[in-house]
């Protein structure tokens, strides 16, 4: 019994905001510089009601470094987190991601190219529109690799056994791809491109530029139109003849979800880089919690991803402090261990 | 049977992908009627029922929904919320609960966004309690057993509430005692709800038994197809199945079918 409501995904929806609150107080506290809490909680009260006198020199630790990293962070793992549900429910494969199926690393190499064609066709990075054009490019690399990841896989008959093949081609070509991504920035003359090593591991602390804007509309809009998903996407886990038999035009809502979850992946890696297993981590933890009905899910996992995101960021920047990990670190050091339990608990089946 | 009302039907329907083909198919499924199709493995029984649900579209020909309407002018959720099929193989997911599985019936009848109202709920009890799996609400699929397993996929079926139900192997795998209790049970629905039902399957004493109609393929086509004593007799089996049957009209127009077993080759034909 007990049928989900909209109520019961309202609720855990609104206790995990309040989860993500109390980590981001406790984020803009912890660092090189510890902030008390009160004095932090005082700024930022003065931050918005207007009344910041910006005399305190805290005030730019806060507002400027720590606060644009903390939403950074939190609006790439809630994109990653919730991609990787998508992923996860049309393979019928619980260590589908983002990640591991290549298609951050392919967003990651459009980023790439994208920069390096803007630097040698003479357009300024930093300003003006081209910058704008990122997002895109990445989603285009995204959706290659995603092809690509299809067309080696392509011919498997049953449907367990291409689920498989999908994922051991999206892990040969991410590392593939990868290695062209390191390439190019090795062979670039283009001397801003060349620092962004720590990017290729997912990185939060490079200051991030306008084209934020149109990324975080793509995250929250492609979110939303992944929940619309959410019912069919629950009964295509079942298995594609069951699904069109329950009325699903299953062809239709696969490529929506594979073109929607390739842009959410494809923005967040145009200002983050390819953070490693978010999309692994996020999915795992909210199904543990909240079951496996995608309508509770993708709410869930989407504030899931930001929390998580957060913490892991908050430890990469503090545990070797005043030195700084990039958060693709502490994710793959969660992430691997647990791919790890996953195949070997069930063989990778759901 | 009413000859008049046509629920679901045939129009001259081929088809063709790899290797089973079906070659013009006509035929039309009649309310509070079991239809049984029968035939020798790879004579299309599946591939027929599959056009039927509209997941295959014929090459040429069409299949009508109420005598009137092609399938092909209709969406996926507009055809399941008239005709509902349990699949061969039909999906299981284990970790489901009993109640959460059959609810999914009631898919083609929500919006977008919708969740399950009262009402979906207390439809989709009614049609647990139907195939007996009332006592078994909160048990997880894997925990059933494999008959269990048919009447769950019987009652979403059911909780589609659907007029045209299409039934493939619905008992394969299962011992005689549970095919004949189920085959009870789907005639009984078929009568109380005034379905259109179809059955796929290899069991022809079955079908002789539960159906008031059979259609008798071989190599994609309907070699015959009426009454159950009209369709069931030697001289219509043999040629397709390749061996002797022994024959007994019973009365209420049903036949009980006995293969006759040859130890050696069948060397006649």
């Amino acid at each position: 019994m007990n049928r989900l409501s909209g109520k019961k995904i309202v609720m855990a929806s609104l206790a995990l905001l309040g989860a993500w609150l109390i980590a981001m107080i406790a984020s803009l506290n912890i660092g090189s510089v510890p902030i008390p809490v009160q004095t932090s909680l005082r700024l930022l009260t003065g931050y918005v009601t207007g009344g910041s006198t910006g005399e305190d020199p805290l005030e730019s630790v806060l507002f400027s470094v720590r606060l644009p990293r903390i939403l950074l962070g939190s609006l790439a793992g809630a994109g990653l987190a919730a991609a990787g549900t998508a992923f996860q429910s049309l393979l019928r494969n619980p260590l589908a991601d983002p990640y591991v199926l290549g298609v951050s690393t392919g967003a990651s190499m459009g980023t790439i190219l994208y920069s390096i064609f803007v630097g040698w066709a003479g357009f300024s990075i930093a300003g003006g529109g081209a910058v704008y054009g990122r997002p895109v490019a990445a989603f285009l690399g995204a959706v290659f690799a995603i092809g690509v990841v299809y067309l080696i896989a392509a011919g498997a008959e049953r449907a367990g056994e291409s689920s498989h093949r999908l994922l051991l081609a999206g892990i040969v070509l991410a590392s593939f791809l990868s290695s062209i991504n390191v390439f190019l920035l090795t062979s670039t003359n283009q001397a801003d491109l060349r620092g962004i090593f720590y990017w290729l591991i997912g990185d939060l602390s490079r200051p991030v530029d306008v084209s934020i804007y149109p990324v975080t509309a793509l995250v929250l809009a492609g979110f939303f139109f992944l929940y619309l998903f959410s019912h069919s996407l629950n009964l295509i886990a079942m298995g594609e003849t069951d699904a069109v038999i329950l009325g699903i035009e299953v062809g239709r809502v696969k490529t929506c979800v594979y073109v929607i979850a390739s842009l959410v992946t494809g923005a967040v890696v145009s200002v983050s880089g390819p953070i490693a297993y978010i999309g692994l981590i996020c999915p795992h933890m909210g199904r543990m919690m909240f079951g496996r009905d995608n309508r509770m899910l993708f709410p869930t996992v989407f504030i899931f991803g930001a929390i998580f995101t957060l913490l892991a960021d908050t430890l990469a920047r503090t545990i070797l402090s005043p030195a700084e990990l990039p958060v693709g670190i502490v994710t793959a050091l969660c992430g691997a261990p647990l791919f790890i339990y996953l195949l070997r608990r069930k063989g990778g089946q759901p | 049977m009413s000859k008049e009302i046509v629920m679901l039907e045939a129009r001259r329907v081929s088809f063709d992908y790899r290797r089973p083909i079906v070659r013009d198919i006509s035929l039309s499924l009649g309310p509070g009627t079991v239809t049984g199709i029968i035939g020798p493995n790879g004579s299309g029984k599946t591939t027929v029922l599959r056009l039927l649900d509209g997941i295959l579209r014929p090459l040429s020909g069409q299949v009508l929904l109420g005598g009137d309407r092609p399938l092909s002018g209709l969406s996926r959720k507009e055809i399941a919320r008239h005709i509902a099929m349990v699949p061969q193989n039909g999906g299981v997911y284990y970790y489901q609960t009993v109640f959460h599985f059959a609810i999914q019936g009631r898919s083609p009848h929500l919006s977008l966004l919708g969740f399950e109202s009262a009402r979906d709920e207390n439809i989709t009890l009614e049609a647990l309690e139907m195939t007996q799996l009332a006592g078994y609400l909160n048990h997880r699929v894997s925990e059933i057993s494999g008959g269990e397993k048919q009447r769950l996929l019987l009652a979403r079926a059911l909780a589609q509430q659907t007029e045209i139900l299409l039934l493939d192997e619905f008992t394969a795998n299962l011992d005689i005692n549970y095919q004949v209790e189920l085959m009870r049970l789907v005639r009984r629905i078929t009568r109380e709800k005034n379905l259109a039902t179809l059955v796929v399957s290899h069991e022809i004493n079955l079908l002789g038994t539960f159906c008031d109609r059979i259609i008798l393929m071989g190599q994609g086509r309907i070699c015959h197809q009426g009454n159950v004593q009209e369709v069931l007799t030697q001289e219509h089996l043999k040629p397709i199945f390749g061996m002797d049957f022994a024959i007994r009209q019973l009365p209420g127009g049903k036949v009980e079918v006995l293969p006759v077993i040859n130890k050696d080759s069948n060397h006649e034909n």
